[in-house]
């Protein structure tokens, strides 16, 4: 019993198939990166790829964060109030401090 | 039009492909989201932008830490070990073991050579960086070696 798409979506969409294992868009993850600074010249083809399982990670850990403040409240909706209070109570993400609390102002 | 590197929003949607460029998208983020809380729960349209903002703070966090690495071995690419490398001296060790299996096996698909020389390259910060700053240990993501939960490359 052969087992469709493991191999052959991966030797022939190549890595970056649309329909492939990765859950964000790279081209849009090496976007991003591009813009994180001046300094940022060349991106290897696989760090995209890095980090959409990086962000997939980040995602789950903030969610499961984020929710365990969410059924303190006893509601079964998470809010960003409840992301926000999960980065005010995480020092990893410190770096997320400031932009958690400026998305209450003038949000998109 | 204000390019804000902040990513403070500061223009409503006139420029739509700009905030699109900067932010992953909506849906794939509430899919990753989704698969955490329970099958009942609701997450607000407003706690996934959230998040999307969040991660695209990440991503740009961690490549500005990996690029400067970069810059000081004067390389001019940033690689995957470098992200793993970043990752781990930001804190965040607990995902470089996934993440470089998963770069690992991405390797083995593209070519044996280039996965020899990971081998060669990383693997040595996490022996380095300790975790007394960030005592961070959370369950699920500690248990991604082995658990259902880290998806195979296929």
């Amino acid at each position: 019993m052969r087992q469709a798409g493991t191999y052959s979506g991966i030797v022939s969409g190549g890595i970056s198939g649309k329909t492939g294992p990765h859950l964000l868009p790279l081209a849009r993850i090496k976007k991003i990166m591009k813009r994180s600074g001046e300094e940022v010249k060349m991106i290897s083809g696989e760090s995209p790829i890095v980090f959409s399982k990086a962000c997939e990670l980040f995602i789950k850990e903030l969610t499961q964060r984020s929710w365990m403040v969410t059924i303190k409240g006893k509601t079964r909706t998470l809010s960003k109030e409840d992301v926000a209070s999960a980065v005010m109570a995480t020092d990893l993400f410190d770096f997320l401090v400031n932009l958690v609390s400026d998305s209450g102002g003038t949000h998109l | 039009m204000a390019e804000d590197i902040t990513g403070a929003a500061s223009i409503n949607d006139g420029v739509g492909l700009k905030e699109q460029d900067r932010l992953l998208p909506i849906a794939n983020v509430g899919r990753i989201m989704k698969q955490i809380v329970p099958p009942n729960a609701k997450i607000s349209k407003e706690a996934k932008e959230t998040m999307q903002e969040c991660v695209s703070e990440f991503i740009s966090f961690v490549t500005s830490e990996a690029s400067q690495k970069c810059r000081k071995e004067r390389r001019k690419t940033v690689n995957g070990d470098d992200i793993c490398w970043a990752l781990a001296t930001l804190g965040l060790d607990d995902y470089e073991v996934p993440l470089k299996r998963y770069l690992h096996k991405f390797r083995e698909v593209e070519g044996e050579r280039a996965a020899n020389q990971m081998r060669a390259n990383g693997g040595d910060s996490s022996k380095e960086k300790e975790d007394e700053q960030y005592p961070f240990k959370f369950s699920f993501i500690g248990s991604t070696s082995n658990d259902s939960n880290f998806r195979p490359f296929d």
